[in-house]
């Protein structure tokens, strides 16, 4: 129920409200529909997003995209009462248009059985910087906007009732899409009565419309079903890879045999004569084939004849051993006290973690058709600002022509936002001026896209004779996610930040320590790497909690009650406090596991997120099976329960397969893995039962829950298998040999 | 070529060595196969062929002339007013909200809807080894293996 419900002056969720009147903006009015966006601008938002850039350097998360100047949620009423929520994130399965939606109908208070879910694309008054879906932030970025516009909505509807039905406003309660009176239950008004009523232009209310408070919540907090099911079990949900359109044709794209080697001369050879080419397309650097079906286009390509300049012949020794730690140099990211003052035991280790790749089922993925003077492409991108821009420079062609509509995604985990197969499908339908569609091989996905950067720790503690942790230092080498010239580069922010700042997420120590540093060394390896689930997360949450259970061990304490002795400092403390003893007592720790198994425990601080994971795991003929995992997981306020616990449980699964498996190796400067056959996923008989336990410890969402269960995984095994076995393993994929 | 795919008959012009799971897709509109692999490792392109579960990017056109192809939009029934009814196994993995991206869901869900018919009364053990070759990259493995001897129930209600 919605009804005078006030929020108290100065309380955080009015502080932190970015919408104001003035924001909003009102379209398509009148009979037919009733239509609400906001507009983000003015002083308010200037400030919240310099907040924001500077806290992306400090925590490493992406710095945003260029200040939005459209509309960038857009929910529509019509006269038939249908509502259709354009959602400004895209879909890969995190279920965002889900919850995203819930929290939009809550406070405009619909009927979920009106409510119809809707992508956003970047014509549709959008602005492409908001569609970015990226970094566990979908919901934390728009909790309060969202809300903020439904309510505006929610109270011109109000109003405008009133005003229909000669009653004051305040006897009049929005709910289920009606407006009804309190004292006459026959005068109930539909939204979509009140809306074909409507005479005149709709105005948006100069007072700001007030929230609802947490307990009148309906669908906040909820476990909604998810609504993009139906399409996706009947198989008529159309992802990037399945888009058609009349008179289509398909590319395909010659690839370097080495990374970095540049197209030096290409000449159409015999390609043109070969069953089905309708083209052969070179220009500057790039050469490729359009035909009447894909494997066509793929035949044709061995018949140019190319000469490919350049590149690296690193192997994979070399990158290990550019990688050695520790060594001279870097930048320094951490600093608390002087760790070279601190006096004690010294305990040192260095852990490795290699290339991986994101082995997301469907590949790179685009379908463009380009015409003179303006472009529309569809495809499976977390990026649809960056595929407009990028294809708008590549065919030559303003960016404001180039409409590009995000697809459902088939697997994201970062590498969706690669915009190759779209900018090759436009270069391609640019010349033969017919609609091309691009759709990557599996093995052109593992060899020529980006990849999770190898990298290393090395740890060193002091531990005084009473057993505490004096000091902590920490090394970080690693490939580039961000900066990587492979994959964009990073010009002046580079040299300004000396890291590679979401390469280095998660390299902060948040115990609360006397003495910390933190030392980051950029390395230049010429294999295009980038963003991956978790960004820095996975490699330095593995190294930063396999080292404290090191300790933990060196100084014979319980590894949770080390971890409570020295939480982190204010709330993040009172929240670990909360997480850790939850999962201490669901995973029974204190409890003997069953004969021949062990448990392990981890924790990560990422995105807002506070995450803890127990796995109980057994060993053998040297092969480590985790029969059960128990993760706890602390975003603030959860929007939708089940939704959450999915993320958790594929966050686990990945985690598991990169922490048992995966590993990318290079020979003569390419990936030698080309396929599932050379490079094999975790499989269901491999997956442990999965406990989620969530801990709300808050009243509105502080974190992500895409990502931060990730960086937990190893260590939790890794810290089994040496409770288990006594040995101490400290690369990935996790092997025991001997 | 004459195709029979979801009690349907097509007629396709194609190389014969062209794998089924690109006609379907790419001459027959047919996208809700997905591809993974190319190599029959992951198991997103699987449909049946007189039932059996079946790799479609590794079985070619002139495998399957004169066999019954069914795939995900064929797995529901139209009932006699016209609706929609869900296969067991899509209404187990609504029920149990198993995908999260689905690209894999397609072959999943026919790999578990052959293996039902097949075997009406899984153990767990049968049925781990039924859907171990099924990738699925979002990790919906432990809702998979629930909703599938959900959908067994239900085909068992149904039936009763």
């Amino acid at each position: 129920m919605t009804k005078n419900s006030k929020l108290p002056a100065g309380s955080k969720l009015e502080r932190k409200g970015i919408t104001r009147r003035r924001f909003l903006t009102v379209l398509g009015g009148g009979a037919a529909v009733l239509a609400v966006g906001a507009v983000l601008g003015g002083p308010t938002i200037v400030r919240e997003a310099r907040l924001q850039i500077n806290k992306a350097f400090l925590t490493g998360s992406l710095p945003p995209g260029e200040m939005p100047k459209d509309p960038f949620v857009w929910f529509e009423i019509s006269a038939d009462n249908a509502a259709t929520l354009y959602i400004p994130k895209v879909e890969m399965g995190q279920g965002i248009h889900t919850t995203l939606a819930q929290i939009a109908a809550d406070e405009l208070e619909l009927d979920w059985k009106t409510v119809t879910v809707r992508q956003a694309n970047t014509v549709r008054g959008f602005n492409p910087a908001i569609l970015f879906t990226f970094g566990s932030t979908s919901v934390t970025s728009l909790y309060h906007p969202i809300r903020e516009i439904a309510a505006t909505m929610r109270e011109m509807l109000r109003i405008e009732a009133a005003s229909q039905l000669n009653k004051p406003v305040d006897s009049l309660t929005a709910r289920n899409s009606t407006i009804t009176t309190d004292d006459d239950s026959s005068q109930a008004l539909t939204y979509g009565t009140v809306i074909a009523s409507k005479q005149g232009e709709w105005v948006i209310p100069k007072e700001t419309a007030p929230l609802k408070p947490a307990p009148e919540f309906r669908y906040i907090g909820q476990s909604v079903e998810r609504v993009d099911l139906l399409d996706k079990v009947t198989g008529r949900a159309k992802y990037g890879f399945d888009m058609r359109a009349e008179g289509m044709v398909y590319g395909a794209v010659a690839r370097p045999p080495r990374y970095g080697a540049i197209l030096k001369s290409a000449t159409a050879g015999d390609a043109a004569a070969q069953p089905g080419v309708v083209q052969v397309v070179i220009s500057e650097g790039f050469a490729g084939i359009v035909a009447t079906s894909r494997r066509a286009a793929s035949a044709a390509l061995d018949h140019l004849e190319l000469v490919w300049e350049g590149g690296t012949t690193i192997n994979q020794a070399d990158i290990v051993d550019m990688l050695s730690l520790p060594k001279q140099g870097g930048t320094l990211i951490q600093r608390e006290g002087n760790v070279d003052s601190a006096t004690g035991t010294r305990v040192e280790s260095t852990y490795f973690t290699p290339m991986a790749v994101h082995a997301q089922l469907e590949p790179q993925a685009a379908l463009a058709d380009v015409k003179v003077d303006s472009a529309v492409v569809y495809t499976s991108t977390q990026a649809p600002g960056l595929s407009s821009e990028r294809i708008a420079k590549a065919i030559k062609m303003d960016a404001a022509n180039v409409q590009v509509n995000a697809a459902y995604i088939g697997g994201g985990f970062g590498r969706k936002t690669g915009t190759d197969a779209a900018v090759e499908a436009a270069i391609l339908s640019k010349a033969v001026g017919q609609p091309v569609m691009v759709g990557w091989t599996r093995e052109e996905e593992m060899q020529q896209g980006y990849r999770r950067p190898p990298s290393a720790n090395y740890l060193w503690a002091t531990i005084s004779d009473e057993g505490n942790i004096t000091a902590i230092h920490h090394e970080m080498a690693s490939g580039d996610v961000l900066f990587n010239p492979q994959v964009g580069g990073g010009g002046f922010l580079e040299v300004l930040l000396g890291t590679d700042p979401l390469a280095a997420y998660g390299g902060l120590i948040h115990y609360s320590l006397p003495n910390i540093r933190g030392i980051y060394h950029k390395m230049e390896i010429p294999v295009p790497t980038a963003y991956w689930r978790g960004l820095g997360s996975f490699p330095n949450t593995f190294a930063i909690e396999s080292f404290m259970d090191e300790l933990a061990q060196t100084i014979g304490t319980d590894p949770f009650d080390l971890r409570l002795k020295y939480k982190p400092d204010g709330d993040l403390g009172r929240r670990y406090e909360l997480v850790l003893n939850a999962l201490r007592e669901a995973s029974e720790w204190d409890t003997p596991p069953i004969e021949g198994h062990a448990r392990g425990m981890a924790t990560c601080y990422d995105r807002g997120t506070v995450v803890g994971l127990v796995t109980d795991v057994s060993v053998t003929d040297a092969e480590i099976q985790v029969h059960q995992a128990w993760c706890a997981v602390d975003p603030g306020l959860i929007i939708n329960p089940n939704g959450a616990a999915a993320q958790v449980e594929g966050s686990i699964v990945m985690g598991l397969s990169s922490t048992l498996i995966e590993e990318q190796i290079i020979e003569n400067g390419m990936a030698t893995s080309r396929n599932f056959n050379t490079y094999p996923l975790l499989r269901l008989r491999q997956t442990p039962r999965i406990n989620v336990i969530p801990i709300n410890s808050g009243d509105e969402p502080v974190g992500g829950l895409g990502e931060p269960v990730i960086g937990a995984v190893p260590a939790a095994v890794a810290n089994a298998v040496f409770a288990l076995t006594g040995n101490r393993l400290r690369k990935l994929p996790l092997k025991i040999t001997n | 070529m004459d195709l029979l795919i979801n009690n349907q008959s097509y007629s396709v012009e194609a190389d014969p060595g062209e794998p089924l799971l690109w006609v379907l897709r790419d001459n027959l509109g047919l996208t809700g196969t997905k591809y993974g692999c190319g190599l029959g490792i992951c198991g997103s392109c699987t449909v049946h062929l007189d039932g059996i579960p079946t790799r479609s990017c590794v079985i070619t056109l002139k495998d399957v002339e004169g066999r019954a192809i069914t795939t995900i939009e064929g797995l529901a029934e139209i009932d006699a007013e016209g609706n929609e009814v869900l296969h067991p196994v899509q209404q187990a993995f609504i029920e149990e909200q198993v995908p999260q991206c689905s690209w894999c869901m397609s072959g999943q869900m026919m790999t578990a809807a052959a293996f039902i018919s097949e075997n009406p009364t899984p153990t767990e053990v049968e049925l781990v080894d039924a859907m171990n070759n099924n990738y699925c990259r979002c990790g919906c493995y432990a809702r998979i293996k629930v909703a599938v001897a959900r959908a067994a129930e239900i085909a068992q209600e149904r039936d009763a």
